[in-house]
């Protein structure tokens, strides 16, 4: 267990205080349901940009991204290099315009422009679960986590952190959340970066950490070739089409967290480079939150006396932050480290909230309940949803106290929803023959698709559970990779087919929800690092150099 | 409020005060002044995102 000291609470508390702070002063500017769900349009580029990366810097993202790192070692670079670059650089120049163009509040509200009512309740409802669940992992998380290295109780962590997020995101709407994620993210940064550089350094810098580490651990391609030659069990097809394209395209650019903070963007050029300046400190990342638990393992080999946790006889390495920074840390920079962890949960937790608001609010109440109110109904409504959603997730919490995977659950869902959903918008954004009927009944059967897959293959002791087994996955991840690759083969084929055998809708319901149909302000006069294109351009030509460097 | 650089150069300016003041003891793999340099560099993040933020206001 970790000792705090006065300095450390008073990090904690200083943090605290400019989060609420930050709520309260935001609460000024909300004047209309717009403005709460929506952030009225209004926010400068810099800040969208790194909201839009800071959502998803969640519990997953800094405990699981190092434990990864300790596990498979910088194979999981590609969940940023591969995962992420490349999906947000296509949602960026090709998806935003859609988006931001057709004035749709949210994803779900696209689909129904673009398809019908009955397409956008299916993804309002699953996306509305996916929240909740997804808060409510983090909550989970934080709360055992705290419990761990502190000593706090589990209720005294939850209730504590869904408070704060409560107050913020009531008084600030999206607004607050996103102004509050910016802070998170340099706060995230600074109080993980000396970790990495600390222990790099420890095992004799970069060089001297691979020359004590198995070489797949170093290498990001080499070992590709056969799921046999690495800890991942993958090969460069899977990875690149399962991790690459299906799972990493259905949530950056599918995914209404992520996407909402493009929305709030200024300008239709602001919202189109959001996702792709955000991609540049997202091929950063991983050198701040894998490093450190690739650099454990090789400080294990040193005999310096660090030694990662056992649980059930394997290395438990969802410790590895935690017991690196007890290593690293001195009282002080511990407090920040801590505050810095305690900010991705609250970002994640605040990013799914607001999420949930405007999905809640705009397509389903709005859209079913009650359709013809006032604006500041629909205000007190968002307001009112933000309790509501926090207290589910606070269940959700409690919840997955029961379980003793929720979060291999919690990857399942995601497996199941998002992939799919991106096919479904690929055809429904470019091909303009794509019918309403085609797209629900192929995300319908998509997600059948990836249930059926975790239904008939098994991995690590998961799935198999409609009886025959037709293969076996070296490890969860190839699982999951496969099911996704799957949900989207299937929705893309019974799209096609089903909207071959139904009726269109005319050209003209589809101007500016296609491409090709429509046209796009024009960004000819600006200099190249403000116009989409050029700038996704170098951003790729940066991604590949990295990919190169550590191939 | 539209630009958030004031209160996040305000808050790493009190960040940094406080670390770089913080005797760095306790750290078993490291003894090396480490409050002191992460101190200085958010004191130095701060003051830079301040005084943007006072130009811009």
């Amino acid at each position: 267990m970790l000792h705090l000291r006065a300095v450390d609470y008073t990090i904690l508390i200083l943090y605290f205080a400019f989060v609420l702070g930050i709520g309260m002063v935001v609460r000024r500017r909300v004047k209309s349901s717009g403005d709460f769900l929506n952030s009225g349009h209004s926010s400068p580029v810099w800040i969208t940009s790194l909201a839009f990366i800071a959502a998803n810097l969640g519990a997953q993202e800094v405990m699981g991204m190092c434990a990864s790192g300790a596990k498979y070692g910088i194979l999981t670079f590609h969940f940023y290099w591969i995962g992420a670059v490349p999906a947000m650089i296509f949602a960026g120049v090709f998806m935003m315009p859609f988006y931001y163009g057709s004035k749709a509040r949210s994803v779900p509200e696209y689909l129904r422009l673009r398809f019908d009512e009955k397409t956008r309740a299916l993804n309002a409802l699953t996306f509305a679960a996916m929240t909740i669940f997804s808060s409510g992992i983090s909550m989970y998380a934080l709360g055992k986590l705290f419990q761990l290295v502190l000593g706090w109780s589990f209720e005294q962590s939850v209730l504590l952190s869904a408070a704060i997020v409560l107050v913020y995101t009531f008084t600030g709407g999206l607004t607050g959340a996103i102004y509050n994620e910016v802070l998170q993210f340099f706060l995230i940064v600074i109080g993980f970066a000396p970790l990495a550089i600390l222990a790099v350094a420890k095992t004799g810098g970069w060089q001297g950490m691979a020359s004590r580490l198995d070489p797949v651990m170093t290498h990001t391609w080499r070992y590709l070739g056969s799921p046999a030659e690495n800890p991942m069990g993958m090969e460069a097809f899977g990875m690149v089409a399962g991790l690459g394209f299906v799972l990493s395209f259905g949530y950056w650019c599918t995914d209404f967290l992520v996407v909402q903070r493009a929305l709030a963007a200024e300008s239709m050029s602001a919202a189109r480079r959001t996702p792709i300046i955000a991609s540049i400190p997202k091929m950063i990342m991983p050198f701040i939150v894998i490093v450190p638990g690739i650099a454990a393992m090789a400080l294990m080999k040193m005999n310096v006396g660090y030694a990662l946790p056992m649980k059930d006889g394997a290395y438990d390495y969802d410790m590895a932050l935690t017991t690196m920074m007890a290593q690293f840390y001195p009282s002080g920079l511990l407090g920040l480290g801590l505050t810095a962890l305690m900010a991705s949960f609250m970002s994640g937790m605040a990013g799914n909230v607001t999420a949930f608001n405007t999905v809640f609010t705009c397509d389903l109440y709005q859209a079913h309940i009650r359709p013809h109110a006032s604006d500041s109904h629909y205000l007190l409504v968002g307001r009112l949803t933000t309790v509501g959603g926090i207290a589910l997730s606070i269940a959700a919490a409690y919840m997955a106290q029961s379980y003793n995977n929720i979060l291999d659950v919690l990857q399942l869902v995601f497996s199941f929803v998002n992939p799919p959903l991106f096919a479904t918008f690929l055809l429904g954004m470019f091909w303009k023959r794509t019918t309403s009927h085609g797209a629900f009944y192929g995300l319908l059967s998509g997600t059948l698709g990836a249930a059926v897959t975790h239904g008939l293959t098994v991995a690590e002791g998961k799935g198999g559970w409609l009886g025959a087994t037709v293969h076996i996955f070296p490890s969860t991840m190839a699982q999951n990779l496969w099911m996704s690759i799957m949900a989207w083969s299937v929705c893309f084929v019974l799209t096609i087919a089903v909207s071959l055998a139904t009726r269109p809708k005319p050209e003209s319901e589809l101007h500016g929800l296609v491409w090709g149909l429509g046209k796009f302000p024009s960004d000819s006069g600006e200099p190249w690092y403000r116009r989409p294109v050029p700038l996704a351009i170098a951003v790729a030509v940066a991604a590949t150099i990295l990919n190169l460097l550590f191939w | 409020m539209n630009d958030l650089k004031l209160p996040i150069g305000v808050f790493f300016l009190i960040l940094g005060a406080l670390l770089s003041f913080t005797p760095s003891a306790g750290a078993p793999l490291t003894d090396a002044p480490v409050n002191l340099y992460v101190g200085v560099c958010a004191l130095i993040f701060g003051a830079a995102m301040t005084w943007a933020g006072r130009n811009r206001a």
